[in-house]
């Protein structure tokens, strides 16, 4: 059985669907990439998988199952218990999910004494820092020092991934990773979550509207347009054997070197 | 390659230095030399806190560099004050990464679009209507929308308004400061698809800011590859690609995803942060993240040096003539 299956859902805000009719499955250790322009609906699903809709949002219909378990049942209780420690997220900007008026390292010794009662002070402040040279951060111990402002973007995108990592979660959920950072700090993210992979065998689903990056990480590509999918298939089929006019579109706005000069 | 005539702007050993805690000196630009022409794009690229933004904020008088020159058709624009400088600000315009930050909120779009015209009295308030819906058409933005508001505008139709307003005045040439590195790719196509019209139609000069060497190769003429302050080569728009020589450029094309890439092969990218401005090493400022780093590259900081047409680099791995 399939790790994550998502059943036909359809997610509405205020009794509007928004995303219609969404299935997709994942097997453990496997990478797969939703791509579509802003308001696609890209985000509602992760959002909807990690049951954190913002604004009223609700699935309306169909099923969300994690390990032979529908999410959509559980209690307040049992997510508490799911997230962080089975599943995890990363947002576009790590710097903004974390508290600006407190310093990194506080804010993550919180995180891992809510998940591990009983650990101490010290010890979590010591498993942070390691969890942050893990993901090469280099010096640690400075980086739990600062505030989040005094991180550069490709940084906190690290404490980021250090801090959804931390307890080796099966599933990772990544809305936007590497769209505020540098072409050259992309790289390393995006190398660096492969690496997930290979040493956790961490399933992911990445939201990305760069058809570039999608194609390099994953097994499988959603493409999705007005909150349906509109095509997908593996990385072979979505560059050379797609017929879809839409997916055609996004592959010729990518900019590649040696492509279309306009002068 | 470009015409010496064309010549519209030109930087001259343009240095800025700003004073840092503990009696440091940061230096943003380092003797810093660049040529505009005219009608054609200049693409600045380097990685998020290297001095791009600095540099073209000079060219558009929002600061004064500490050293060197900038010569508008002969004149240097640094010493300009006053009404002078009021007038001047005409001929440059720029357009911000962000229009929704840029702008006021509480402004529609027409008065957003008519601001400068009126300023400098080009037009009568009266004229507003029509000037404003001129314009959105230019940006191949339906006229009706002059009497929204920003946050009512997708992100690429705020775009599309910021550059309605930075060509209201007509100037010869205006500064795009990573004008498109917030949009989505299928939107950024279609923003750098009207800049590139709109450059051929008037025959406008661009300063263009950008981290993705993919993109900017699509449209600049010319391309500046900028690292800690320092310019490590500049060369023809055509030859990013196969051509590029310096180890910094080569790095920030290998971390490009492109559909057309290997996928079999690892991304590469450089390791390391970039390091503090705050302390840049005295030789080549790459030298401690380059993987072909020599003795002479820690010790002696190369200058640039022509390697061929239109093409000069700054590194010891190649000894052309001397620029």
């Amino acid at each position: 059985m399939a790790m994550l299956e998502v059943n036909n859902i359809t997610i509405s805000y205020q009794n509007r669907p928004t995303v219609t009719d969404f299935s997709m499955t994942l097997e453990k250790g496997q990478i797969c990439s939703l791509v579509g322009e802003s308001g696609s609906g890209k985000t509602t699903v992760i959002r909807a998988i990690f049951g954190l809709l913002a604004g009223g949002g609700k699935v309306t219909e169909g099923d969300i199952i994690f390990e032979g378990e529908s999410l959509l049942e559980y209690s307040k209780e049992k997510w508490r218990k799911l997230r962080g420690s089975d599943i995890s997220m990363i947002f576009q900007d790590s710097g903004a999910m974390m508290n600006p008026t407190r310093r990194v390292g506080d804010a993550y010794t919180e995180y891992i004494r809510t998940h591990e009662k009983n650990i101490a002070k010290g010890d979590a402040r010591t498993k942070a820092i390691d969890m942050l040279e893990r993901m090469r951060l280099p010096s640690g111990d400075n980086v739990m020092r600062s505030y989040p402002f005094q991180l550069s973007g490709g940084m906190r995108q690290r404490v980021g991934i250090a801090m959804g990592m931390t307890y080796q979660p099966k599933l990772l959920l990544a809305d936007e990773p590497t769209s505020a950072l540098d072409v050259t700090t992309q790289a390393q993210i995006v190398r660096q979550m492969m690496e997930l992979r290979e040493n956790y065998g961490t399933a992911i689903i990445v939201v990305t509207h760069n058809l570039g990056v999608a194609a390099y990480m994953s097994d499988h590509i959603i493409v999705m347009r007005n909150g349906k999918i509109e095509d997908q298939g593996d990385r072979d089929y979505m560059l050379y054997h797609s017929e879809n006019e839409y997916t055609h579109k996004l592959l010729d706005a990518v900019p590649s070197i040696g492509g279309t000069r306009y002068v | 390659m470009f015409d010496e005539k064309d010549l519209i702007l030109e930087a001259k050993h343009v240095t800025r230095r700003f004073p840092a805690a503990k009696g440091k000196v940061l230096t943003a630009n380092n003797d810093v030399n660049l040529k505009f022409y005219k009608g054609k794009t200049l693409g600045l690229v380097g990685e998020s806190g290297c001095g791009k933004s600095t540099f073209m904020r000079f060219l558009v008088s929002l600061d004064k560099p500490s050293e060197g020159e900038i010569l508008y058709k002969g004149e240097d624009i640094t010493k300009l004050k006053g009404e002078k400088l009021r007038q001047h600000r005409q001929n440059i315009q720029m357009v911000f990464q962000d229009p929704a930050q840029s702008f006021n909120p509480k402004m529609k779009i027409r008065d957003v679009i008519c601001e400068p015209l009126l300023n400098f009295k080009r037009i009568k308030p009266s004229e507003k209507d029509k000037v404003a819906r001129e314009l959105l058409e230019m940006v191949e933005l339906p006229g009706e929308l002059a009497d929204r508001y920003m946050h009512n505008m997708s992100g690429g139709q705020r775009q599309r308004v910021a550059i309605a307003r930075a060509l209201a005045l007509e100037p010869e040439m205006i500064v795009m400061d990573e004008a498109t590195s917030a949009l989505d790719v299928s939107v950024q196509k279609t923003i750098i698809e009207l800049i590139t019209k709109l450059q051929r139609e008037k025959n406008i000069t661009i300063g263009f800011i950008c981290h993705d060497l993919g993109l900017i190769q699509s449209f600049a003429h010319q391309v500046a590859v900028m690292y800690l302050g320092n310019i490590v080569e500049v060369m023809p728009g055509e030859d990013i690609g196969e051509n590029c020589k310096h180890p910094y450029s080569k790095a920030l094309l290998a971390s490009v995803f492109d559909i057309k890439m290997d996928f079999t092969k690892k991304i590469e990218s450089i390791d390391s942060e970039i390091p503090s401005p705050l302390d840049v090493p005295p030789g080549c400022p790459f030298c401690d993240r380059c993987d072909q780093c020599m003795e002479i590259c820690k010790q002696e900081r190369p200058i640039l040096k022509e390697i061929g047409p239109g093409h000069e680099v700054a590194c010891h791995l190649y000894a052309g003539k001397e620029a």
